[in-house]
């Protein structure tokens, strides 16, 4: 089975891979860089939101409301006192995402009444943004009420105590959940569109009159990317840890296992497709489909599986990431051991085993 | 031109002799509207909870039961210890938990303010604080109920006074985010067929060696690329329009603005994604780098594009190169047809940066493939 031609074999895609130096960059750079921007540039936290202020009352109290907006790091004030008339331009120009209208009786109301009304509009086409924007101005809300009212309290207090993350930083979330995007990408997409690019070139047949054995030659195929992907974890690891100051909690050892049943996950995928296409549009297509999109939008990568309607919950529970990244942020998060993820892994070694009996199995009888 | 009519009709022929590929393509829109739809969601809900309740007194009760009856949290029971709590949270099971302490009741009747503490797991930073702000909030409005409950008649209340946010949420009153995103997938759908099918489809014959035979036959390389770009065009011009029906007959999303100034613009913007395809096929020679080459490029304007993170929350240098980015501009437009209804007048700026984009990536990378050639 792993004799010298199975060696020869890999040797050959090895070759294979190192030549296409163009693909070997993009696949090397492209996850730093993706690294990079979601470490930096992703947070769903709003800042710099702009706001138009309207006040009609033009007292003391109301500019004093006023001056914490304008005093918060949160908000940037775009104008001020826009006539009604103008409120749908100003919005659809989106010089402004919000307008707090002060009303008239706002200074009296504040003395006499036990709540005093102020008006928000905001631009809820976003709808994170505008749960942001609410969540801020409340917060200015009660800052104000304290200020006004020192000797009222609460009864009681919520005292928040954030577990693993106390910074609530997001490459927390991102690093373990992008290893588990990338490797794969390349395991079942590089793996799919390899297979059928020798079907598409006409050089499988080439090797198929040679003495390998079929599977020798599915095997061959794949170590190369096995190593690139397991490469590529590595690197990503690296600078999560090094650069961005992501733990890992738990067991090393544990960790670099886990990565490599995952990346045999994702071959299988790759391999299954690439029974079933003949081309490598479709290869890639089929992949894009069955693979990357569930992988990114449906495992929990960005998007709480809680939240979304009871049937994608269900699918999510099939997609591999879905598992994965339950192992991978619980050992270097939480540092949970092999006991806290039994169920996750042996979904993931069964699934693995089904998927390259059954491509094997095709692959040798379309052969014939 | 006669030459030209010819390719293009050669290019519907491979895509039409190729039926599986041709499901695919019409099936996607479909399937990503579907599950970018429901997936996408950026409001938190069923955020899964459980309370140690150390006080078992009435106000204890009342807390749990206001957390037990909102669609915010999940509620999984009590639990006893904080070890357990720490083991469910290793396990996923739950993600917040309420600690009530002993004698709460006691000290709140004496007035001592104590505290209640809440576990949130942190790992997802953004879930945990809406979870957080959810928690408060509950709470926040269980205290103005006792408030009033306990205060009515006390002199020490009347002399409090509250202001309160009344917030009117314009153009998304529900905050429904399948309103946001699915103008985006809209927009995500045009611009991937447009470029992987052009760059893919080009090397295909360069890389089965058909390329060759086409180039000593009279035909320009300008009617090439014409002929290869245009029949994708119309290919991802059905598939618009397909979205558009998926989105209002699936999400009941129909667009408020006008329909002619979505197609002028998405013509607009399919230019740059076309160009990013050419270009695409001349730095690649395998169809696979083709592929990776667009998928690059793909992902990052995607993510840049404001999609689902506001452009606003990026750091400063990151939000300028946004601007060199086409896909920034269609999503603004798309969005702003379809929520807003805003007209012409007011995205002309967009529209403006769309064609620059667009003619300097079409022809620049039309020209690089001419090059390549002679």
């Amino acid at each position: 089975m792993f004799d010298r031609i199975f060696l020869s074999i890999v040797k050959k895609e090895f070759l294979h891979v190192v030549r296409d130096w163009q693909t070997l960059v993009i696949i090397i750079v492209m996850p730093v860089l993706m690294l990079l921007l979601f470490g930096y540039a992703i947070t769903l936290e709003m800042r710099q939101i702009t706001i138009a202020l309207v006040d009609h009352s033009r007292s003391p109290e109301s500019r004093a409301f006023l001056e914490r907006i304008r005093a918060s790091d949160f908000f940037e004030v775009a104008a001020v006192n826009v006539p009604e008339a103008q409120f749908e331009r100003l919005f659809q120009e989106r010089r402004s995402r919000c307008i707090l209208v002060i009303p008239h009786d706002f200074a009296r109301s504040l003395e006499q009444d036990a709540e005093t009304d102020i008006q928000l509009l905001i631009d809820a086409s976003d709808p994170n943004a505008a749960n942001y924007i609410q969540k801020y101005l409340m917060q200015v809300s009660t800052g104000y009420d304290a200020a006004r009212n020192p000797s009222f309290t609460m009864p009681l207090r919520l005292e928040p105590r954030l577990l693993y993350n106390p910074d609530l930083r997001s490459e927390y979330f991102f690093v373990p959940g992008l290893i588990a995007v990338i490797i794969l990408l390349i395991s079942a997409l590089l793996t799919s569109i390899a297979i059928v690019r020798e079907k598409e070139v006409g050089t499988m047949e080439q090797i198929l009159v040679s003495p390998a054995h079929p599977v020798q030659i599915i095997l061959g195929k794949v170590v190369p990317f096995i190593v690139l992907g397991f490469v590529d974890s590595v690197l990503i690891l690296v600078i999560g840890h090094f650069w961005f100051g992501v733990p890992i909690h738990g067991s090393v050892v544990f960790l670099g296992l886990s990565l490599i049943l995952y990346i045999f996950t994702g071959l299988s995928f790759g391999l299954l497709i690439s029974t079933v296409a003949n081309t490598q549009r479709l290869a890639m297509m089929a992949t894009l489909l069955a693979t990357i999109l569930p992988t990114i939008m449906l495992s929990g990568f960005i998007f709480p599986i809680p939240s979304m309607p009871v049937v994608f919950q269900y699918v999510s529970r099939i997609v591999p990431a879905t598992h994965f990244l339950r192992i991978i942020r619980g050992i270097m998060l939480k540092g949970s051991g092999v006991r806290d993820l039994v169920t996750p892994i042996t979904y993931l070694l069964v699934l693995s085993i089904v998927l390259i009996t059954v491509s094997v199995r095709k692959f040798n009888t379309r052969l014939e | 031109m006669q030459r030209l009519l010819y390719i293009i009709q050669k290019e519907f022929r491979q895509i039409a002799r190729e039926r599986v590929f041709l499901l695919v393509i019409f099936i996607m829109p479909f399937i990503q509207i579907v599950v970018l739809g429901f997936a996408i969601t950026t409001d938190i809900r069923n955020v899964s909870m459980a309370i140690i309740d150390y006080d078992r007194s009435s106000m204890s009760r009342r807390i749990t039961d206001a957390f037990r009856v909102t669609g915010s949290f999940r509620y999984r029971g009590v639990l006893s210890t904080e070890r357990e709590v720490a083991r469910r949270m290793n396990r996923d099971e739950i993600k917040l938990a309420l600690v009530i302490p002993r004698h709460l009741e006691r000290d709140v009747k004496r007035g001592a303010s104590p505290a209640v503490q809440v576990l949130v797991d942190g790992v997802d930073g953004n879930t945990a604080g809406v979870a957080l702000a959810y928690a408060n909030r509950i709470v926040q409005d269980l205290q103005r109920e006792w408030l009033r409950e306990a205060g009515t008649g006390a002199g020490e209340l009347r002399n409090i006074h509250l202001t309160e946010v009344e917030t009117r949420m314009v153009y998304n009153p529900a905050l429904e985010s399948t309103n946001n995103i699915v103008p985006g997938i809209l927009a995500m759908l045009l611009m991937t067929i447009t470029s992987f099918l052009t760059g893919m489809s080009i090397v295909r014959e360069k890389e089965i060696g058909t390329l060759e035979q086409l180039m000593v036959t009279p035909v320009r390389s300008t009617e090439l690329i014409l002929g290869k770009v245009i029949p994708l065009l119309v290919v991802a011009f059905v598939l618009l329009n397909i979205g558009i029906l998926a989105a209002g007959l699936i999400f009941g999303l129909w667009m408020k603005g006008s329909l002619i100034t979505l197609y002028l613009l998405s013509i607009l913007f399919s230019m740059s994604s076309l160009g990013l395809g050419v270009f695409a096929s001349t730095l690649a020679n395998t169809q696979q780098q083709a592929m990776f080459v667009t998928w690059f490029f793909t992902i990052f304007s995607i993510l840049l594009s404001g999609f689902f993170i506001p452009i606003e929350n990026m750091p400063r240098v990151v939000q300028v190169i946004t601007y060199l980015n086409p896909v920034r501009y269609f999503m603004v437009v798309i969005r702003e047809i379809y929520l807003k209804g805003t007209g012409l007048d007011l995205l002309w700026k967009e529209a403006l940066a769309m064609t620059i984009f667009g003619l300097v990536m079409f022809v620049s990378a039309t020209v690089r493939f001419q090059k390549r050639l002679g």
